[in-house]
């Protein structure tokens, strides 16, 4: 296992490399960085410039009040600063995403190399079961869930990726059969290694490109899910997503108001994240396929 | 041996072609700067090992070179017209109608949901101008030429064997008939049997129809089988010419002694390989390409590139031990 | 009676195609039928199976190699069933039988720097004792080999020529020394000019480490140079066996005749005599004609026996076997 961590160090910088080729590559990871510093440091400026206030406690400022210096956004109906509002949006939304992102991407990964090296029965169970997945309508049950339970950013994180680990289950397990016919893993079999060393130090690695977009749709489709759940007034209220900003303004009405600057902020960052994650799939397909054709002419 | 001149004007006559493609690395300089002369009613081979630039020198003498690729300079002169420099529509009149190609992997290449009697009407239609009628029958009469039996024209590729697309590859080829046909490792991926009736239909094209055939090929074995006439490449230029028997004989260029003495053969007891490795296009060696592989290198041919002598009638060799 | 060093007795090995659970299959292919060879273990032998494109070869290193299980028939190693061998002492087994397999260009993790492959087979195998040892071995094996190890270690497989992979696989066999290589077509896909380099390790294998190899190949004029003796594979079946002299110079089964007269020799001197008939070699009743002979669809010399049942392979003169009513007593 040493073998694969120095293996790993020397990839770093092989991975670099893969920026050089993919300019869409390098604002998407760009995009995204941005998008996580300011989730992370703004919290922590929040505490000097809101007078020691978290961005979500009600009524501290003023209602209402127009930008300003100490306030670039303005402040909201309920007297918070909306900037520092939006940010805190920013960083539960990321949280959500990622943790129930990762989740479902583990299970998936799992799955998938076992099912595409095991085949057989093993195969064929575990398919049934990710079709049975699929199949089963994951809203009406998260609806149904989040409504009768008092579910927390845990809970809610692991429920979102119970239902949306199978979407790339299919292609990882795809890709898992591919690689192996390849004759490295019969080498692998004559050196002694058995089907775990197998599955995990040689068929994995080969797979990261396609986990990273994995990792990538199961983001941006929990953060969605988490979204549309937030609409219909589910949810833990203590995780301040983006999603339970939009469904606090359409409950009091910020449209109507013509508050749109406070809305279009909401979304606008929302979208951000969709961005630059859809940026960093298409970039991470633009420097793994098509390089260079290697032309040495026979 | 004695050269009658009509065969020995030339058919195709290739000088000093460059073929190279830019890649962020620098440029790969697969052909740089290969010569050589075909007659008329032969079969000609061009071999090489993998590398050598063999393929992309047949591209670049049909103009398939496609962007990085480009053709700095050189001249392919066939019945006394540069090819490189005519327009493309004149180019189209003479591809197919008195040049042929059989690609590389041609076989692969044919559509699998298209019967092959469309396929071969289509080839034939697009180059040649006759009705629908009578290209559907000569594409029969093709097929039977090459021996395969008249219901192939209505069957689909992927029910064929390899050897019999490669047929059909090699009928649609001649329906027109070229003067001149050139294929890239017509053999591979075939099977020994197949392998030898694919050689034998080849050089029959010579015979029967007084084709010049150029094959090209890794397999030395193929060669000595069939060919009349041989250039050996190393390195993106032809480093020896000459006959079939003087080349395998007496080989001159050290390459070529190295490479004839480094096949195995049935009843062969001494088999002896060349040490050190193939160069990379992106930096050929200074002076000879061959210097840091040859046995009998002196201190001129890290300096300077031999250019290539014609020692005897029809004998070309570019070393030097002979300059 | 010398004990045998592989044994298969026979083995066939059918595949089914298509089907979802494996319980509604829609085509099978017998890829191996009914083979049956000895490779000896008193000396050490290069063995060559010849055959071409589809007559099973891979499958048969595949299954001596432990990679696939045969579908009826036993495999002998050293007397005791390869099945027994994986299930009670895997280890042992593969530190005796390994591959070297043909494509340079898929049979390395390109993950992983290629050194890696020599690692594992140490640590797995336990042959060295300590990390100065385990680099030191390495390094030795491939000077051995004739490879520079400043070229080779720290490098991964798309950075080395099909050569240099082919030939790294010769350093691993070189640190293992195994008591049988399973080799498949090992210099198929690397420069003519490097073939003879790399045969030539093999037979010093066989003469001076006393490790025998059974060679897979579709070349007869490789076999001739490197093998000791060669096995005719058609279709599946074995339908001569004997010396490699023997057998190229003076072929008794009608598939080995053909095969050594299609062989295209290197050497302008020696062309076919003979034109093949293309409408006899491939036509569509190629295909194995149910119970009878192999080649009986092909063959110029086939009755009606042939077509019904399957010859056996005798031995109709010492060392030298053939399946073939031509030969046998069977009428």
């Amino acid at each position: 296992m040493s073998q694969l961590l120095g293996t790993l160090k020397q990839r770093a910088s092989a991975f670099i490399s893969l920026f050089k080729r993919s300019p869409t590559l390098i604002v998407g990871v760009a995009l995204l960085s941005l998008i996580i510093f300011l989730a992370i440091f703004a919290p922590i400026i929040d505490q000097y410039r809101l007078e020691g206030h978290k961005a979500t406690d009600l009524g501290y400022f003023e209602k209402f009040l127009p930008p300003s210096l100490k306030h670039p956004l303005g402040t909201d109906h309920f007297g918070r600063d909306v900037l520092g509002l939006h940010l805190t949006g920013l960083k539960f939304s990321l949280i959500v995403g990622a943790l129930a992102g990762s989740v479902a991407t583990l299970i998936s990964v799992c799955i998938a190399v076992i099912a595409g090296y095991r085949g057989g029965i093993i195969d064929s169970i575990l398919n049934g079961v990710t079709n049975s997945v699929l199949v089963i309508p994951s809203l009406p049950i998260l609806i149904v869930v989040a409504y009768y339970t008092r579910l927390d950013l845990v809970g809610m994180c692991l429920t979102l990726a119970a239902f949306s680990w199978p979407w790339s289950t299919r292609v990882i397990r795809a890709q898992v059969l591919t690689l192996k016919e390849r004759t490295f893993v019969d080498l692998a079999r004559v050196s002694g290694q058995n089907g775990f060393e197998i599955m995990f130090a040689e068929i994995l690695p080969n797979l990261i490109p396609y986990i990273i977009v994995g990792l990538g749709f199961s983001v941006i489709g929990a953060i969605f899910a988490e979204t549309g759940l937030r609409i219909i007034g589910l949810g833990p209220p203590t995780v301040v997503s983006l999603g339970l900003l939009l469904q606090q303004a359409l409950q009091y009405g910020l449209l109507t108001q013509k508050r749109y600057a406070e809305v279009m902020s909401m979304i606008l960052l929302l979208i951000s994240i969709f961005i630059s994650l859809n940026l960093i799939n298409k970039g991470m397909d633009e420097a793994f396929n098509p390089r260079l054709k290697k032309v040495t002419g026979q | 041996m004695a050269c009658e001149s009509e065969r020995c004007m030339s058919m195709l006559e290739v000088q000093n072609l460059e073929v190279y493609y830019e890649s962020v690395w620098g440029n790969y300089k697969a052909v740089d700067g290969a010569s050589f002369k075909t007659h008329k009613n032969e079969v000609f081979s061009i071999a090489g090992e993998s590398g050598c630039g063999k393929s992309t020198l047949v591209d670049g003498i049909l103009r398939l070179i496609k962007p990085p690729g480009h053709i700095p300079s050189g001249k392919v002169i066939f019945e006394g017209t540069n090819l490189l420099k005519i327009p493309e529509d004149e180019l189209r009149g003479i591809r197919w109608v008195k040049m042929a190609y059989v690609p590389q992997g041609a076989m692969n290449s044919l559509n699998p949901i298209i019967r092959v009697e469309e396929q071969m009407t289509d080839a034939i239609l697009d180059h040649g101008s006759m009705s629908k009628e009578e290209a559907r029958e000569l594409a029969g009469s093709m097929l039977k030429e090459v021996s395969l039996p008249v219901e192939v024209a209505r069957m689909y590729p992927h029910e064929l064997s390899g050897g019999m697309k490669q047929r059909v590859i090699i009928a649609t080829a001649i329906a027109l008939k070229p003067i001149l046909i050139i294929a890239d490792e017509p053999t591979t991926a075939l099977d020994v049997v197949v392998q030898k009736g694919i050689l034998q239909l080849l050089e029959s094209l010579k015979e029967k129809y007084g084709m010049t055939v150029i094959v090209v090929s890794h397999d030395m074995a193929a060669h000595a089988q069939i060919a009349d006439r041989i250039a050996i490449m190393y390195a993106g230029k032809v480093m020896e010419i000459g006959s079939i028997y003087d080349v395998f004989e007496q080989p001159l260029h050290p390459y070529t002694k190295g490479l004839i003495s480094a096949i195995p053969a049935i009843g062969k007891k001494y088999v002896k390989g060349i040490p050190g490795l193939a160069p990379s296009p992106l930096n050929w060696p200074q002076g000879c390409r061959f210097h840091p592989r040859c046995p009998h290198a002196m201190d001129i041919c890290s300096e300077v590139e031999p250019t290539m002598k014609e020692v005897s009638p029809e004998r070309h060799v570019a070393c030097h031990l002979y300059q | 009676m010398s004990q045998s060093l592989v044994e298969l007795k026979n083995v066939s090995k059918v595949f089914r195609i298509g089907g979802g659970l494996g319980l509604t299959s829609r085509r099978t292919i017998k890829a191996v039928d009914s083979v049956s060879f000895t490779i000896p273990s008193d000396k050490a032998t290069i063995t060559a199976l010849v055959g071409e494109s589809g007559s099973g070869k891979t499958t048969i290193a595949k299954i001596i190699l432990g990679l696939i299980e045969p579908t009826s028939g036993e495999v002998l190693y050293r007397n005791r069933r390869i099945s027994d061998w994986l299930k009670k002492n895997r280890m042992g087994y593969l530190r005796e039988v390994q591959p070297i397999f043909q494509d340079p260009y898929s049979v390395y993790n390109p993950f992983y720097r290629i050194e890696r492959e020599l690692e594992k087979v140490i640590k797995k195998f336990k042959l060295a004792s300590s990390k100065a040892e385990k680099r030191e071995i390495m390094l030795k094996a491939l000077k051995d080999i004739g490879l520079r190890p400043e070229d080779l270690l720290g490098r991964y497989p798309h950075q080395l020529s099909g050569g240099e992979r082919q030939r790294f696989m010769l350093t691993r066999i070189l640190l293992m020394k195994p008591r049988l290589i399973v080799a498949d077509e090992p210099v198929s896909m690397i420069d003519v000019s490097l073939r003879s380099i790399f045969l030539d390790h093999l037979t010093s294998f066989e003469d001076k480490l006393g490790i025998s190899c059974l060679y897979i190949t579709h070349d007869l004029n490789v076999a001739s140079y490197v093998a000791d003796s060669i096995l005719v594979l058609c279709h599946g079946t074995v339908v001569e066996e004997g010396p490699k002299d023997a057998v190229i110079g003076d072929p008794l089964h009608p598939y080995s005749k053909l095969l050594v007269s299609s062989i295209a020799i290197p050497d302008p001197k020696r062309r076919w005599k003979e034109k093949t008939d293309l409408t006899s070699i491939e036509s569509f009743e190629n295909l194995k004609v149910g119970e009878g002979c192999v080649f009986s669809a092909r063959c110029p010399y086939a009755r009606e026996v042939c077509k019904q049942k399957a010859p056996p392979l005798v031995q109709i003169r010492s060392e030298r076997k053939i399946a073939c009513f031509l030969y046998s007593n069977f009428k």
